[in-house]
């Protein structure tokens, strides 16, 4: 292991205070990740992925009123306690951040070379000239055909998937150490989203940048990153190797989520296994474990304490009473989950 | 349309004939459907036909702009069609006149991909859900609130939910009102348009269930249209692949998934990001299976539509449509468009790789 993590978040608390009181959105996350790294984090949505992403570089509208706690320090700098500057720095340049819906973050009257080059010219320093040039180079680093022409238009001109592509040129323009993609993916074709996943696999294999991808699929997770963090409630209730995952899910919530969608390679058999319920609206901060109410498993303890992490395998961590029996049990039996189906 | 006389009478092979007692209580024959943009005329819908029997789900896919949309709502006589018939159950519902339409309307109803959005937001639950029984004057008072008791009960509705606003109900709520207006008419088709894709996971699988449920209780005939292949291949007994306003492949959802034999079958396939270890090396055959853009539907590709993105397209594809062939097989039901599909599958044998999907594991 490197001296240095790139990303290392610690306790971090994300609280909004609302109309109808507190939400603890995100509710003591720690994690890290290593230069070059490639992170999946899963779960059921409201369970606070977007939050936990959002936080790591304080991207919070005026109108929120928000408490942010614990630490997020990339490079060695704690984010959540430098100014306001410096922050800014960051975003876009350090830290390139793709969302679900490109127009969000796309300037509508803006000609797309352009909105790349002015990122240029803040972030790298470079000349109208140059960074003008550079954002041609960079259109076409992301595949999209005819680079000159398409970077005079309007990000209305392009479709879904090339709209994807533009923001994800935008993103990576000042070479970031750490890209952030939040369901970059939701809303494309699987066969535009094939192509999307397969470009930032390759950019972060040939940038060395690391990749922080957010989705509710963990066939996209499979498909391009290493680890994976499943979030429930605010918390991480799973942390493993995707490689790992696929044979030893251990958290019940895990279990659930891979049994919860049908597998394409599985023909039609019965019902599908929803998990009963839904996500607690106010997010964490009990004192127990908040998936209990939803779960086949529960018993006393997992309504009177808070589950600890605890290591289940090789760099496998799971957040649950039953962790380590299960840990066991998943070996004798096989793939639990894939059982009865 | 180029080549519109050879392929008008295109079908999905296997349709039953007049007098088979499975004859589909759907059958649409070679419809087409055009609009005008402001960049021309297209046809969205290209000579298509299918046919559904009792207690049998279709599935419909393909990328967005197909005409999968528009298709349905062809189907449900939404949209004008300039040539081809839609018969539900013996009724020519194109020649009808309106207020016999209005009549037939409740034996085919339509799911809508947003829930919230096709449901007035001033009206009550009960009364979202009896209004098609109203509007169709079906029954009177009593045996009206004993339809929507019982549609209520189908889906999965709480009689607590029955006095709330849309806006008090959860997504998946929401759709279940959606499907409780569409069942309450006792229809004997139900069209589907991507009633799941606006939904979380877990409340998907619920929605799923819904529907897979009643369709065995209710013996409905199912058009079910999802962009997500995991979900229609879940669901449907039959599929069919558009591409283009056209349908490019269909037959038994086993048969097209597992041996899918048209090359945008199989990329479409291939592309289904799958939680297994060979999930990387699958999107790189993906990306050889499917080239680049969808082209404009205002300046469609000559001969067969797929080839600007076919890596096996050669001079006659890009000469000649492919005309529908049957897939000699014990189901009699697979049957594609594709110049070269033999060769390919041949190939594809020798070599097995690219749409020996169950071996990639
Ligand atoms: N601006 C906000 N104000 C109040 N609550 C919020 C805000 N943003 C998110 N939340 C709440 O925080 C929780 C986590 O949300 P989010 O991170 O968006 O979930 P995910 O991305 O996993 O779907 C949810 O309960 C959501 O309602
Ligand atoms: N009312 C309309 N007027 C003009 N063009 C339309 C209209 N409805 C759909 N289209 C066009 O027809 C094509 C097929 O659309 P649609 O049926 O919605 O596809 P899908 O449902 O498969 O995504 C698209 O090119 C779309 O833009
Ligand atoms: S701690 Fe208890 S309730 Fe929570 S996931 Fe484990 S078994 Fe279920
Ligand atoms: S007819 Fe030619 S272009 Fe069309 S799918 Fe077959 S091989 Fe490809
Ligand atoms: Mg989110
Ligand atoms: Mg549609």
């Amino acid at each position: 292991m490197s001296a240095l993590p790139l990303l290392e978040v610690d306790d971090l608390r994300v609280t909004f205070n609302t109309a109808s009181g507190p939400v603890h959105a995100v509710d003591g996350v720690s994690f890290t990740m290593e230069p070059g790294a490639s992170l999946g984090v899963v779960g059921e949505s409201g369970s606070g992925k977007s939050v936990t992403a959002r936080a790591l570089l304080r991207l919070f509208a005026i109108t929120d009123d928000v408490r942010v706690a614990g630490s997020v320090h990339f490079d060695g700098v704690d984010l959540l306690r430098v100014d306001e500057r410096r922050l800014r720095h960051v975003r876009g340049g350090q830290i390139g951040m793709i969302f679900q819906d490109p127009l969000t973050s796309l300037n509508p009257l803006m000609a797309v070379g352009e909105q790349i080059a002015e990122s240029l010219r803040l972030h790298r320093g470079m000349g109208r000239a140059e960074a003008a040039s550079e954002a041609v180079e960079l259109l076409a680093r992301v595949g999209i055909a005819d680079p000159e022409k398409r970077a005079t238009e309007l990000p209305s001109s392009f479709s879904g998937g090339m709209r994807q592509r533009v923001m994800i040129s935008l993103a990576i323009a000042c070479r970031p150490r750490l890209l952030i993609a939040d369901e970059p993916t939701t809303a494309l074709d699987v066969t535009v989203q094939a192509e999307i996943l397969l470009l930032l696999d390759e950019l972060r294999r040939s940038e060395g940048m690391a990749l922080m991808l957010i989705t509710h699929d963990f066939g996209v997770v499979a498909a391009t990153c290493e680890d994976v963090q499943v979030m429930y409630a605010g918390k991480l209730v799973e942390k493993a190797s995707m490689a790992h995952l696929f044979d030893r899910a251990n958290h019940p919530y895990t279990e659930g989520l891979l049994r919860l969608v049908p597998r394409f390679e599985d023909a039609h058999t019965g019902r599908l296994h929803p998990i009963p319920g839904q996500p607690p609206i106010t997010g964490g901060g009990g004192s127990s474990c908040a998936f209990a109410p939803r779960c086949d498993h529960a018993f006393d303890r997992c309504r009177a304490e808070v589950p600890p992490e605890v290591a289940v395998g090789p760099e496998h961590l799971s957040a649950c009473w039953l962790a380590a029996e299960r840990a066991r049990d998943t070996i004798e039996a096989g793939r639990p989950w894939k059982r009865d189906r | 349309m180029n080549g519109a006389a050879v392929v008008g009478t295109v079908s999905e092979t296997g349709a039953p004939s007049a007098d088979d007692p499975r004859r589909g209580v759907l059958e649409v024959n070679d419809v087409v459907v055009e609009f005008d943009t402001d960049g021309g005329r297209i046809t969205a819908v290209d000579g298509v036909s299918l046919h559904l029997a009792t207690g049998e789900t279709l599935g419909l896919v393909g990328e967005s702009g197909c005409g999968k949309s528009t298709l349905a709502r062809a189907i449900m006589q939404l949209v004008p069609m300039q040539r081809g018939s839609v018969r539900l159950e013996d009724t020519d519902l194109g020649t009808l006149p309106r207020r016999e339409l209005r009549r037939m309307r409740h034996r085919i109803q339509m799911v809508f991909q947003d829930p919230r959005g096709s449901l007035d937001p001033r009206m009550s639950v009960s009364t979202l859900i009896g209004e098609p029984l109203r509007v169709h004057s079906i029954g009177d008072r009593t045996s009206r609130a004993r339809a929507v008791a019982e549609a209520m009960e189908l889906v999965g509705l709480p009689t607590a939910v029955a006095d709330r606003l849309p806006s008090e109900l959860s997504g998946g709520q929401q759709q279940r009102v959606g499907i409780a207006r569409a069942i309450v008419t006792d229809p004997a088709v139900l069209v589907c348009d991507e009633p799941v894709s606006a939904l979380d996971v877990s409340i998907q699988a619920q929605i799923i269930n819904v529907l897979d449920e009643l369709r065995d209780e209710l013996d409905l005939a199912m058009l079910f249209i999802a962009h997500d292949l995991s979900v229609v291949r879940h669901l449907s007994d039959r599929v069919a692949v558009m591409y283009l306003g056209q349908i490019v492949e269909t037959g038994t959802a086993s048969e097209v998934f597992s041996e899918p034999r048209h090359p945008y079958t199989q990329g479409l396939i291939t592309s289904v990001p799958r939680a297994d270890a060979a999930s990387a090396a699958r999107l790189q055959t993906a990306r050889r299976l499917v080239l680049g853009e969808l082209p404009s539907l205002l300046d469609p590709p000559s001969g067969c539509r797929y080839r600007t993105r076919c890596p096996y397209a050669d001079d006659e594809c890009a000469a000649t449509e492919p005309p529908p062939e049957a897939v000699d097989h014990a189901d009699g039901l697979h049957s594609l468009r594709c110049h070269h599909w033999r060769d390919i599958a041949a190939r594809s044998e020798a070599q097995p790789s690219s749409n020996s999907q169950e071996q990639a594991q």
